[in-house]
């Protein structure tokens, strides 16, 4: 549509507002001035945001620090009370039975094609749609099930701290509005698990880990992982760990796996 | 509804093109139409076909022979062939479009559909659009008219005008208005038409020059038809055709006083609808406010948006945390203090295993070695720590488990407390 500016009708010049006793300086036009106005309450502004916005990281950080030495003490309490338990048992002349692995770490071993559909469908649902990726599963009764089915397909085994550490930070992608982004600083991990209470990288790796209350959303953060075919080779795809093969379970062995993937 | 109409007053020029002083009159609402090339484009392509006459070819042509197929088995395809023998046009094929001598493909039919309707509404908005167009001197210059000398737009002229019956006075006429510029150029532009129009009847082309509107007609018509190029039309019987040649907006019109007073009565204002057509009023604009940008400038609108998003995020490089130290103090600052430890425990150890192989073999270490020194330096700070302690009032030191991070240089700072 042509505009119809209209010209020769009532052209409304710019309203020349300003400094009205100026006859020597020139008159600064009405939206010069707005413009100016409106620039300062947005830089003044912005100021304020910049003020909140840095005092709130700093809290952050310090929150942050604390709870990654809180994890380290955790940690370091676990491990010794497991070797505490097992020697006052022997000490007794018991047995102590260390409790079931509540996680998994679980890797695609095989290709896509020739996949027979209910394979296909249970890798789908961990997420391991391609070769040599690898995710954090809960262990209960129904993904130990679902597990068996897929068994010729994957390799999997209980991490230890290590393994989880160096695969979310050397590996650690973040599943964010559907694209995979790098874990590059903790803000990224706040937006998205901020109501679960995991505002860093140290919290996703003690709720992994632990396998806590929010384990679903933590691990379903996690874009899968992508993994490198192991340095040194495999055994034998083709058959199960216990036959001197690689597929199956093979319990604390995935670890020595990862060392050779990741 | 243009409520912002305002009509500014068009000065009248006489016929020696001078302004007749007190006699200005206001500018009809017709100008403050929308206009609509589109519109304007759409009615003047059916309205154009209304002149036309109909052609077609003969309904017998082509099928002027008694050709029958020869069929199959003869070595020649299948058309139709012309019985018959002892001419060249024997055994020719026929009736096909592809034959020589045969009919042609869907031969052309006079009771093909040539005139198209218009509906009233949109010839009348059409029109309005148009006569709005002509007021635009931008839109007459862009459609090629040469209007710059011209003194002022719409252009009124008395009607003393009406009554030129000489083209001699006409082309003064035209002249003393600065109309003759236009007039040259359509001199210019006469050429034979490209084409076979030239040997039917369509010889000559020229462009149009500009459009004389009056209200009587005293002479007027006659004075100015031989002049090429400009044409004459009746304000009471306005022709979009000429109002818009082509389809295009914006002819250069002179208006006679009279024609441009009655404009207000044929096409009214938005608020009284039109005197002397049925039913009709204005058309109303799309926008009621056209500039732009006063509008995005303008506070209620400004408003109402969101703060733009000048932030361009650019995708950042991954660097590994556990080789990079200063990504992972991003991701880990707690990372400062477990490695700041192993560095100190692997000085320690060193430093101690030193000492204890040195005791073992009965060597004695010299005094500026970095065991040696380390371990003074151990003493005499716990002995130090321990004057301190004893000097001050027994209060109950909080441990503290764990200092905020620590500088990463190179002291040979220790924690009395925490390790041994």
């Amino acid at each position: 549509m042509v505009a119809v500016t209209e010209k020769k009708a009532s052209a409304e010049k710019k309203v020349v507002k300003g400094k009205e006793d100026s006859k020597k300086l020139p008159a600064v036009p009405e939206s010069v001035l707005k413009h100016r106005k409106r620039r300062s309450a947005l830089r003044a502004r912005r100021v304020q945001v910049t003020i909140k916005r840095r005092s709130a990281a700093v809290k952050k950080r310090k929150e942050i620090f604390k709870r990654a030495e809180q994890y380290v003490k955790e940690y370091r309490i676990r491990e010794r009370d497991e070797i505490r338990l097992v020697r006052q048992a022997r000490n007794r002349g018991n047995y102590y039975v260390p409790g079931e692995a509540k996680l998994a770490f679980v890797i695609r071993i095989r290709g896509i094609n020739q996949v027979s559909p209910k394979v296909r469908k249970v890798l789908q649902l961990f997420r391991l749609r391609q070769i040599n990726n690898g995710v954090f599963v809960r262990l209960n009764k129904a993904t130990i099930n679902m597990l068996r089915i897929a068994e010729p397909y994957i390799t999997w085994g209980y991490p230890n701290l290590k393994s989880v550490r160096e695969l979310i930070y050397k590996r650690g992608f973040a599943k964010v509005k559907g694209q995979r982004m790098p874990i590059a600083s903790n803000t990224i991990i706040e937006q998205k698990l901020g109501k679960s209470n995991i505002i860093c990288v140290e919290d996703l790796i003690h709720e992994i880990f632990t396998v806590g209350e929010k384990f679903k959303y933590a691990s379903n953060f996690l874009w899968p992982f992508k993994l490198n075919n192991p340095t040194g080779g495999w055994r034998k795809k083709t058959i199960h760990y216990v036959d001197g093969g690689d597929f199956g379970n093979r319990e604390d062995k995935i670890n020595e796996l990862l060392r050779r993937m990741v | 509804m243009s409520l912002s109409v305002a009509r500014p007053l068009v000065s009248v020029y006489s016929e020696k093109s001078e302004v007749v002083a007190g006699a200005a009159l206001p500018l009809p609402f017709v100008f403050k139409a929308p206009i609509r090339p589109d519109l304007v484009n759409d009615v003047h392509v059916s309205m154009s076909k209304n002149a036309r006459q109909p052609y077609c070819v003969s309904k017998e042509a082509g099928h002027q022979t008694s050709a029958e197929s020869w069929g199959t088995g003869r070595a020649v395809a299948r058309i139709p062939r012309v019985r018959g023998g002892g001419t060249h046009r024997s055994g020719q094929g026929a009736f096909g479009n592809m034959c020589r001598g045969g009919r042609m493909f869907a031969p052309t039919k006079p009771w093909r559909r040539w005139h198209r309707r218009v509906n009233l509404r949109q010839r009348r908005a059409a029109a309005a659009a148009a006569v709005a167009a002509a007021g635009v001197p931008a839109l007459v210059q862009a459609r090629g008219h040469i209007i710059e000398k011209v003194p002022e737009f719409p252009l009124v002229v008395a009607d003393k005008v009406q009554e030129i019956n000489k083209t001699k006075q006409a082309v003064i006429f035209l002249r003393r208005i600065k109309a003759w510029s236009d007039v040259l150029k359509v001199y210019k532009s006469q050429r034979l038409r490209a084409g076979k129009g030239k040997m039917r009847n369509r010889r000559r082309v020229q462009r149009r020059g500009p459009l004389i509107i009056y209200h009587k007609d005293q002479g007027l018509t006659r004075a100015f038809r031989n002049i090429p190029g400009v044409e004459t039309l009746n304000v009471d019987k306005l022709n979009l055709l000429k109002l818009a040649p082509g389809g295009h907006v914006g002819r250069f019109i002179i208006w006679t006083q009279s024609a441009f007073e009655r404009l207000d009565a044929l096409f009214g204002s938005w608020k009284t609808p039109s005197k002397e057509k049925k039913n009709f009023n204005l058309p109303q604009p799309k926008m009621a406010n056209t500039d732009l940008t006063k509008l995005l400038k303008s506070e209620e609108i400004r408003k109402v948006l969101r703060a733009p998003n000048k932030r361009v995020v650019r995708a950042t490089r991954k660097l590994n945390p556990l080789t990079n130290s200063r990504a992972m103090l991003r991701l880990n600052p707690y990372a400062a203090v477990l490695k700041r430890e192993a560095v100190l425990g692997q000085r320690r150890t060193r430093n101690a295993r030193a000492l204890a192989l040195a005791e073992k073999r009965g060597i004695k270490l010299p005094e500026d070695d970095t065991a040696v020194k380390a371990e003074k330096l151990r003493e005499k700070r716990t002995k130090a720590i321990k004057v301190a302690a004893s000097k001050k009032p027994k209060k109950p030191v909080a441990k503290k488990t764990a200092p905020p991070p620590p500088k990463k240089k190179a002291s040979k700072e220790k924690k009395p407390a925490a390790k041994k």
